[in-house]
């Protein structure tokens, strides 16, 4: 009797668990992958998903191209995913696509940009307060005048676009007398780019005082081709997002300051958003406003980098 | 049967194997929803393609096809932002904007003599220039892109009957008007011949270089039409748009069976390639296959495929060289008799 009760609770668990224990399928579909911000937001959710054995996390390559984006966001509808983080190239262009994910009962959540249409969640770094915060530091570094130059973001990127706009918003209220005297644009946000770049303002200005690459890659190629001119010590350069080969340079004293942003952290909150909304089976949020939860930038310098912990490094 | 007919058919039982193989690892693939996406996913790069065609059969190559859409969703947003355009107009004005860069390809590489990829990876540059000048921009000078909430303009992206995309339609319809053109009419003779053998040609009378800029200026229509349509499905358009998408085209058009050195091709072969290459791309997604395969496997198959076409062309010849000699032998037996 003891004994066939025993097998008849080992039979029901086993019939009953797998019903339970439903595989979830997330899509990552970031600008591009490989970049440190786009690996650093995976390792974040990851980090929460490992913990949760059902779930399986696809990522997708859009190469910067929205277009491409438009299409793994169709696929992704059509194999009925239960998720999906997107980091759009595009407000506009992923609008349709979110729109017809969220009608299929998928919940969206962006990264840093939210599409015009409205879904769950948007988790964002603050860009116009980063690039204000930047320009209120390097103001500072300058002693409030000088000659200063943008290293922008591609055409149309409203990341960059807003950490620029935040960046001459803080040079135009706080320090009237700092000029920006160039601004160029880096294609697809390239070190290499920004190396010829900055060696054309370097050619173009005897006296450059400073320098804001609104990514730290580009600030990193700004930083190469001010120090083989060697001018490196003349002129601060600052990036924004706060990679860990930045950070390092920062403490090297070669780079004057980045925008942080913790990627780590805000993918476990996307993680943990995803999963509680899977867990719950909450669906696309009714809400009227897609809910934005906004990071704010820290702006890290030689004194304050130390702040960053290790694990906080990406 | 023609070795084109052998091909083709080999082609066709080629997807309809990948497509049997990718349904057994993912039912998902043979779903009504996937297959209308797979068919505008083919027909997006299809139209460019078809226009492509008619270049690569002359024995040219027109690098501009990304500029031009580039440009053509640029001067569509703007009237749409700006003007009150009606929508046929707006359209009219999308096409001349492809027809007007096929004629300056064409009138350089005619009158100049100027090698078809220089001039064509020159267009390009300067029309992805071009985008960005005249890219709508914010007060504070920022490339501002524009969401398209125009009804009529939207209709282009949506579905029609049976859930069938217009873009998909579109395509059908240019690319069977496209075949009844190229081998049914004389100028389609006259580009077969401009391909084949030029000299040969202008010695029959063909003017070479009126065939050479209608061709190009075809594969600007083309490209602009894909703009609207493209456009018209991401709601926007960026600067940036269908630069780097030259491959892709290309790549239609080579495993469709239209060759490089000219004269030969059509534009059936071009359907069925854009359709194998939305497979392939497609079915790397069900499969669960890393999308960074996708380029490996583009690059590949056009390897593949000028190999075969090399090697089968090599064979024919060889095939009837041997047949000659087997005939004049026997003739000669004949008369020794």
């Amino acid at each position: 009797m003891k004994k066939t009760a025993i097998v008849a609770a080992l039979l029901c668990v086993l019939l009953v668990v797998p019903a339970v224990a439903q595989t979830y399928k997330v899509a990552y579909i970031p600008q591009s992958i490989g970049q440190p911000n786009t690996n650093a937001w995976l390792e974040g959710m990851m980090r929460v998903f490992r913990k949760y054995p059902n779930v399986k996390v696809q990522s997708f390559d859009a190469q910067l191209k929205a277009e491409l984006q438009v299409s793994y966001m169709d696929d992704v509808i059509n194999q009925k995913y239960d998720a999906i983080v997107l980091q759009a190239m595009d407000a506009a262009a992923l609008s349709a696509s979110v729109k017809a994910a969220e009608a299929k009962g998928i919940p969206v959540i962006t990264v840093n940009l939210a599409t015009i249409q409205k879904h769950t969640a948007s988790v964002q770094m603050a860009d116009i307060s980063a690039g204000y915060a930047v320009g209120k530091e390097m103001g500072k570094q300058l002693g409030g005048k000088g000659n200063v130059v943008i290293i922008q973001s591609p055409p149309g990127a409203i990341l960059g676009v807003n950490r620029e706009k935040g960046f001459r918003q803080a040079m135009a209220e706080l320090y009237p007398n700092i000029k920006i005297v160039g601004a160029q644009s880096a294609e697809g946000w390239k070190k290499e780019i920004a190396i010829t770049i900055m060696n054309g303002f370097l050619q173009a200005n005897k006296e450059l005082a400073g320098v804001f690459a609104v990514n730290d890659n580009m600030a990193e190629g700004a930083m190469i081709a001010a120090e083989a001119a060697g001018r490196l010590d003349q002129i601060k350069i600052w990036g924004a997002n706060g990679q860990k080969s930045t950070l390092a340079l920062i403490e090297q004293g070669k780079i004057a300051g980045t925008a942080y942003n913790n990627s780590f952290a805000q993918g476990s909150l996307i993680a943990e958003m995803v999963m509680e909304n899977l867990q719950k089976k909450l669906g696309p949020s009714k809400a009227a406003e897609t809910k934005v939860i906004q990071i704010p930038p820290f702006a890290a310098t030689k004194e304050t980098v130390g702040q960053i912990a290790a694990e906080d490094r990406w | 049967m023609s070795h084109h007919a052998v091909r083709r058919l080999i082609l066709v039982g080629l997807m309809l194997a990948l497509s049997a193989l990718i349904t057994v690892i993912n039912p998902v693939f043979l779903s009504s929803g996937n297959l209308l996406k797979l068919l505008q996913e083919a027909a997006q790069t299809g139209i460019v393609a078809v226009g492509f065609t008619f270049v690569m059969i002359t024995a040219g190559i027109d690098m501009s096809i990304g500029g031009v859409v580039a440009v053509t969703s640029m001067v569509c947003i703007n009237f749409l932002h700006y003007t009150k355009v009606p929508i046929p107009v707006l359209v009219f004005l999308s096409l001349f904007v492809g027809a007007l860069t096929g004629l300056v390809n064409g009138f350089f590489i005619t009158k100049y003599k100027l090698p078809e990829f220089i001039v064509t990876l020159a267009t390009r540059s300067i029309l992805a220039g071009l985008a960005l000048v005249i890219a709508v921009k914010d007060s504070l000078g920022f490339v501002q892109n524009v969401y398209i909430q125009n009804d009529s303009y939207l209709w282009f992206g949506t579905s029609g009957l049976f859930g069938i995309y217009r873009t998909t339609v579109a395509f059908l319809i240019l690319g069977v008007g496209a075949q009844i053109f190229l081998k049914h009419t004389r100028t389609g003779t006259n580009i077969y011949a401009t391909g084949a053998n030029p000299t040969a040609a202008r010695l029959t009378g063909i003017d070479t270089d009126r065939t050479t800029i209608g061709v190009y200026m075809f594969s600007g229509i083309c490209a602009s039409l894909a703009a609207v349509f493209i456009s018209s499905r991401m709601m926007t358009a960026m600067p940036e748009l269908g630069l780097g998408s030259e491959m892709d085209v290309i790549a239609s058009v080579v495993i469709g069976g239209t060759a490089f050195s000219g004269g030969v091709g059509d534009v059936w072969g071009t359907m069925l390639g854009s359709l194998f290459l939305a497979l392939i791309k497609n079915g790397i997604l069900k499969t669960g296959i890393s999308p960074w395969i996708q380029p490996i496997a583009i690059g590949g198959i056009i390897v593949v495929t000028v190999i075969v076409d090399v090697w089968q062309k090599k064979l024919r010849e060889h095939l009837e060289a041997r047949a000659k000699l087997k005939r004049l032998s026997a003739e000669r037996g004949r008369d020794a008799a």
